[in-house]
């Protein structure tokens, strides 16, 4: 229970401030709050990044979305975008940057190299990075364009305000 | 383009007519097609040979483009040609001062992997030498440091051998990332 709504039940003002007070939950408040100022961190390892770059400049402008504000460290940020292909070597230092990232957290797997390994069925790429690390949402797509990250961004957004817990905590409570 | 004009107009490239005149005995073969200069040399002078086109004051091929290999034991007519060496190194350089390039390659025995390294010669030869060594294992003696560079320390074989499964033999599923030092 909010503030606001013990200041309407306390009587008295209730009819004076019609209109200009509602109620909700604190949850919904911090989820508000939380899906309109996603940080990313991004980890652009391939071609993938490209795109993602062009999604955060002037031109497609994910700062619509409250999402501008990009981290590179993993301490300050809550949204880790995996674009691009991620080799056996490189996979430690993606599991540690998100091991470093404050919960909550969601991922991204961009493209079709960080969600299956994409055309490089090789000796050093990993097959998918949700082996290893817990993946909300899957962008499809070679490179996928700035609208698909765009999308991924949305439904992280929405899965923030529908209330549900990231992978990762799903993941760690099963 | 300039580059390819002033090769095509000169009958036979000067870096051929003088590796002929000095370097005769280590040529193996030597080929000219569209301007692009190749040749091939025996392992025992190669260094010599490189050593030579570097220095010499009328080539100098100050630049080295590239090292690397190839492995030739699926292709047969490379294999007859050459004596059954398996691996070819080739260096790739590139004179500022003539403008042209040319493509040097040593064919290398199985049973015997060494190559002389070049990082004498060109400090940037460093981190070629320590690829192909990570990519093929061939051996380039006098490198100050040949470890592998892009696959984990703990790597083994060779992976861009035709006899190494495109597929791996299994490290990307056994591969222990909690021990590696990040
Ligand atoms: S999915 Fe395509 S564009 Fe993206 S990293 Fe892989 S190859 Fe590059």
């Amino acid at each position: 229970m909010g503030l606001a709504k013990t200041h309407i039940q306390s009587g008295q003002g209730a009819a004076q401030t019609d209109g200009n007070i509602i109620t909700t939950t604190i949850d919904k408040v911090v989820n508000w709050g939380r899906k309109n100022s996603l940080w990313p961190m991004p980890f652009g390892t391939a071609c993938c990044a490209i795109e993602m770059m062009a999604t955060l400049a002037s031109k497609f402008d994910l700062s619509r979305f409250g999402s501008e504000a990009i981290r590179f460290s993993p301490r300050q940020s809550d949204l880790l975008i995996v674009s691009g292909r991620i080799s056996i070597k490189m996979m430690p230092v993606l599991k540690r940057i998100y091991d470093q990232m404050p919960d909550p957290k969601w991922v991204i797997s961009m493209g079709a190299c960080a969600s299956c390994g994409g055309v490089f069925d090789t000796y050093t790429l990993i097959q998918g990075v949700d082996q290893f690390i817990p993946v909300d949402v899957y962008i499809p797509g070679c490179p996928p364009r700035p609208e698909d990250l765009i999308d991924a961004v949305m439904q992280v957004q929405q899965k923030i305000a529908s209330g549900a817990a990231p992978k990762g905590i799903e993941v760690a409570y099963e | 383009m300039n580059e390819e004009k002033g090769i095509a107009e000169q009958a036979s490239p000067l870096v051929l007519e003088k590796l002929a005149a000095h370097h005769s005995e280590a040529l193996l073969a030597q080929r000219e097609t569209r301007g692009r200069v190749g040749v091939v040399v025996r392992k025992e002078q190669a260094y010599a040979v490189l050593e030579y086109l570097k220095t010499d004051p009328e080539l100098a091929y100050t630049y080295l483009v590239d090292v690397t290999a190839v492995d030739n034991s699926q292709m047969e007519s490379e294999l007859m040609q050459f004596d059954y060496a398996r691996f070819m190194v080739v260096y790739q350089l590139y004179s500022y001062q003539g403008q042209c390039r040319v493509q040097v390659k040593v064919p290398v025995h199985e049973n015997d992997l060494s190559v002389p390294s070049v990082t004498g010669l060109w400090r940037g030869a460093n981190w070629l030498e320590r690829e192909t060594y990570d990519m093929f294992g061939i051996n380039f003696e006098g490198h100050p440091e040949l470890r592998r560079i892009l696959m984990p320390d703990d790597f083994e074989g060779y992976p861009l051998r035709k006899d190494y499964p495109l597929r791996g033999r299994g490290e990307r599923e056994s591969f222990n990332f909690e021990k590696q030092n990040v």
